[in-house]
């Protein structure tokens, strides 16, 4: 790829980020808003442990209500809508065109965000389905079903109008993230809440397989997808092209097909593939370790808490929650592991150490582009960045220790069951600080993009008022 | 204030995509390796797809191994699987026999006598001709085949306890042991000719 | 890769395998599961929840219950016993053998070669089977919950965290139904150190009447309510004490075998 092609193409990068300006904020915006309030449900369902006296009066503050909306809140809320608006840029920004059909992402954001907020009042009212991961009942799953479809029109059909047909490493990942989540979520949502759902335990089954494919797959597709287009433009380097490529298709291979818990109650076939699923995650973990180090060490770019920083941080994050996942596919250690807090440390290390950070600093990176003026609070960034990695810090080590320990007391029959839960208290108490520091970090976020909005919808007024109040200017006719 | 940022430049921001990086061989060696590693493990506690194999049972023949066979209860469960599978369809499952085909076993004095030898031979043998069974006296045309022959000790004996224990009969369970003696002593003879001739067999 | 088709490709069979994997192969292999039938019985297993169940099964559903509680008992294990039940002729050899074998917490291999010992010096032995494992040591229940166990149940709430105690065998554990409501409306009551918050909303406050309601909690001082009034539980309590109450594992099925602690037989155990 060399600059003499550029010349060929009118478009400036300006014009290629103006046209992605009015969908992303609709996707942002409404994002940022889930993420701090799914932190700040977390936060309260984590006070249940501290103080369970007052949360016995009403039905919408009970743990089991109030954790399936935040979880969802946070995946469906804040990292579909996120992931979905970077890949439109980076496809606008790797086709060197305009985002095609601007139209339909914006409104499919907002019947996105509408299925998100009939979904959560769904879950309070006691209207969830029961199946982790996937509470929203069938009317708000079907608005999100079909906003995700409208999107995916879009990012295809930018994808398509590209000038270079040569395909980025970018690309491979987020185009198998338009395809993964539509499928994974139209066909669990039809075998478990359709009008004859599937039987008995094989429901769980497809449960665990939705789960590990949304929350590991496709987070990882995405996160990683854009980790591979922002790594080697902040460090100056070329991404190494095939390792990305053997990381990729042993990815896509492998990490379906991990998920099941062993001991379930299913035949054992299917906890032993999980088993040897997590083995292989290996791999395309050493590969796309490999491609982290050779692309960013040495680099000399300065990141000062930028989004160069957030992003090495959550792709280090993802390296470590699939480590952590790993670990609870191996028979041995899922004897300890299993049950306890251990597993919610890793899917909350995926979605908020990961994908979230990945994605606040390539939103972070490319909303001055898109608006075409600097963020309102530019120091908060680096604070964002710093209340995060406290938070998860005091978040993700003291549940993994205290799942552990956990485990521990709980495998040893002679203790009775309450010293597991009593000694998991201790890290409970720290791990609700942490989400205090992360709900803080994304009110910063959010205060960075709804001042982003606002300076924005200034700008339209003021510039209306201008052209209203403008004198006619009648064309001159050129004899 | 500069509005650009710092990166943009008329150049496309694409990265170029350098051949110059290989996928290294050890990893790919590696891969293989674990492979064959997952293959292995998936053949020793994946219990190959049964559906009736949960961890820790390895396989179908483990799980089938554990199954509990000594004990009263499994003999008659085996009898009972038996009888189902051999007698059910002319004895009935209730034991009440039909009417022209088989006579009732339930409350039959035949079963339900001190010995075992009688009860044990009619299978063994066979039984045609007129027999009196609680008071009434019945014809089968076409009598009773050896049901019992090809059945081995320990099975025969296992259907004989079940009938002797079901349906109200309070006969005495029959073992393999048993069931040898009698086949020594009268199997391999044609079938039994009515209760005239059952009678003169040893009880 | 080149294309998008090509790339489409990948992730189609990559998705596909996994889906055939774990989608259709449970849906097919367990999703038309029928009953089964108790191990040495022909019992039908397992039998549909009364109508009360099934709609404590939705409160417990509703409530997230399983964001605490798991339903799914484990097991690592299988130990065998040797009992002797005839000492036969020889019964002086047979004690002094016992005496010397080990007969508890074998192997299959192991208690088949002790029990060929007894048959060999002219006893008769059983062989019983148990299962193994923390949850079972610790009174969960009596074996490893399998597929079975959950045919009726719509949506399957196996619960992926332990927070508070399994509950797949509550039913046979903890089954008073009074006892269940008290520990609803106030776990701290009876479990001392219960992280439990109190599910208070599903319980209603009432005037007492003429006479209490039948149904009233009995709760100490501490947590009754003030003098005039009652707790008396809603529906969704009681159908949701109706289905705990339900949720029991304790029969041996073939893929989970174990000898049940007392075999109930008019046959006895030896002749002559």
């Amino acid at each position: 790829m060399n600059g003499n092609a550029t010349s060929q193409y009118n478009l400036s990068a300006d014009e290629i980020d103006a046209s992605c300006r009015v969908p992303l904020l609709a996707l942002f915006n409404c994002a940022a808003l889930w993420l701090a309030l799914g932190l700040a449900l977390e936060l309260l369902a984590s006070l249940t442990f501290h103080m369970p006296e007052k949360f016995g009066g009403c039905a919408f503050l009970t743990y089991g209500r109030l954790v399936p909306a935040a979880n969802d809140l946070l995946i469906y809320g804040f990292a579909i809508p996120a992931g979905l608006g970077v890949m439109l840029w980076i496809f606008a920004r790797l086709s060197q065109t305009e985002l095609v059909l601007p139209l339909v992402p914006i409104i499919a954001a907002h019947i996105w965000h509408l299925g998100v907020f009939i979904g959560t009042i769904a879950i309070f009212i006691g209207d969830s389905t029961g199946f982790a991961w996937l509470e929203y009942p069938r009317a708000p799953a079907i608005l999100l079903f079909a906003a995700f479809l409208l999107i995916a029109i879009s990012a295809l059909a930018t994808f398509g109008a590209r000038h270079q047909r040569e395909l980025h490493p970018s690309h491979w990942f987020l185009l198998a993230a338009l395809f993964w989540f539509p499928w994974i979520y139209s066909t669990t949502n039809l075998f478990l809440l359709s009008g004859h759902p599937v039987r008995g335990v094989a429901q769980a089954v497809i449960d665990w397989w939705f789960a590990n494919n949304l929350i590991f797959v496709w987070l990882a597709l995405v996160g990683i997808g854009t980790a591979f287009y922002f790594l080697p433009k902040f460090a100056g380097r070329s991404l190494p092209n095939y390792l990305a490529l053997f990381a990729f298709w042993t990815f896509i291979l492998f990490a379906p097909w991990c998920g099941i818990p062993q001991g379930a109650p299913v035949p054992a076939w299917l906890p032993a593939l999980s088993s040897v699923a997590s083995m292989l995650i290996i791999i395309p973990l050493i590969a796309i370790a490999i491609i982290f180090v050779k692309t960013v060490c040495g680099a000399k770019t300065q990141c000062k808490g930028g989004p160069f920083c957030h992003i090495k941080f959550g792709t280090v994050a993802f390296l470590l929650s699939s480590l952590m996942l790993i670990s609870l596919g191996c028979p041995h250690f899922s004897k300890i592991g299993e049950f306890t807090w251990f597993a919610p440390a890793q899917a909350q290390l995926q979605i908020l150490g990961f994908f979230a950070i990945v994605i606040c600093g390539a939103i972070y990176e490319l909303l001055p582009r898109v608006m075409n003026f600097e963020l309102p609070f530019p120091k908060l960034v680096r604070a964002q960045h710093w209340l995060f990695m406290l938070g998860l810090a005091f978040l993700i080590v003291p549940l993994a220790i205290g799942g552990i320990v956990q485990g521990l007391k709980m495998a040893n029959p002679n203790l009775p069951f309450a010293d597991s839960t009593n000694a998991a208290l201790i890290f409970l108490r720290v791990s609700t600080m942490g989400l205090l520091f992360l709900l803080l970090g994304s009110l910063l976020f959010a205060a960075n993009l709804f001042a982003t909005f606002c300076k924005w919808q200034c700008a339209l007024v003021k510039s209306m008022l201008g052209i209203v109040n403008a004198p006619l200017e009648t064309s001159e006719v050129k004899s | 204030m500069n509005d650009e940022p710092k990166n943009s430049n008329p150049q496309p921001e694409a990265e170029s995509k350098a051949n110059g990086s290989t996928v290294p061989m050890w990893i790919l060696s590696l891969t293989l390796v674990l492979i064959y590693l997952g293959a292995v493990y998936f053949d020793h506690h994946g219990g190959w797809f049964d559906p009736q194999v949960y961890s820790p049972y390895k396989n179908a023949e483990e799980l089938d191994s554990y199954q509990p066979k000594s004990g009263a209860a499994a003999i008659l469960a085996q009898g009972k699987q038996t009888y189902d599978r051999i007698c059910n369809a002319c004895h009935g499952a209730d034991g009440m026999g039909k009417a022209g085909q088989a006579p009732p076993l339930a409350g039959s004095e035949w079963v339900n006598a001190k010995g075992f030898k009688r009860v044990t031979a009619i299978p063994l043998d066979g039984l045609n001709g007129p027999i009196t069974v609680k008071g009434q006296q019945m014809t089968f045309p076409s009598g009773m085949a050896a049901m019992g022959a090809a059945l081995s000790d320990s099975d025969l004996a296992a259907v004989l306890t079940y009938i002797r224990s079901s349906w109200g009969n309070k006969g005495e369970p029959v073992t393999a042991d048993d069931v040898k003696a009698v086949r020594a002593a009268f199997g391999g003879h044609p079938a039994i000719n009515g209760e005239t001739q059952l009678k003169t067999m040893p009880e | 890769m080149k294309s998008g088709f090509r790339v489409f490709l990948a992730a189609f069979v990559a998705l596909g395998l996994s889906w055939c994997g774990f989608v259709l192969a449970p849906v097919l292999q367990l999703g038309e599961a029928k009953q089964t039938q108790i191990l040495n019985s022909s019992d039908t297993y397992p039998i549909q929840r009364t109508g009360d169940a099934t709609l404590g099964l939705q409160v417990y559903r509703a409530n997230g219950c399983a964001a605490c509680h798991t339903e799914q008992i484990q097991q690592s294990g299988m130990a065998c016993d040797v009992i002797l039940t005839s000492a036969g002729k020889n019964s002086a050899a047979v004690s002094n053998l016992i005496s010397n074998l080990k007969l508890t917490g074998l192997t299959k291999e192991e208690a088949d070669a002790a029990s060929d010992k007894i048959t060999a010096a002219g006893g008769k032995s059983e062989t019983h089977i148990a299962a193994t494992g923390a949850d079972i040591s610790r009174g969960w229940g009596i074996r490893r919950s399998v597929a079975a166990d959950f045919l009726y149940d719509s949506p399957v709430q196996l619960g992926g965290i332990r927070v508070g105690p399994d509950l797949a065998n509550v039913g046979a554990r903890l089954g008073n139904a009074n006892w269940q409501l008290l520990h609803l409306y106030a776990p701290q009551d009876v479990v001392k150190n219960s992280a439990m918050p109190p599910f208070r909303f599903l319980f209603n406050v009432q005037k007492i009447g003429d006479v209490p309601s039948s149904d009233a909690l009995q709760l100490p001082k501490e947590f009754a309510p003030a003098a005039g009034y009652e707790i008396v539980p809603t529906d969704d309590a009681k159908n949701l004490v109706a289905y705990l109450l339900s949720l029991r594992v304790d029969v041996p099925l073939y893929e989970a075998p174990f000898t049940p602690p007392q075999i109930s037989t008019n046959v006895p155990a030896n002749k002559k």
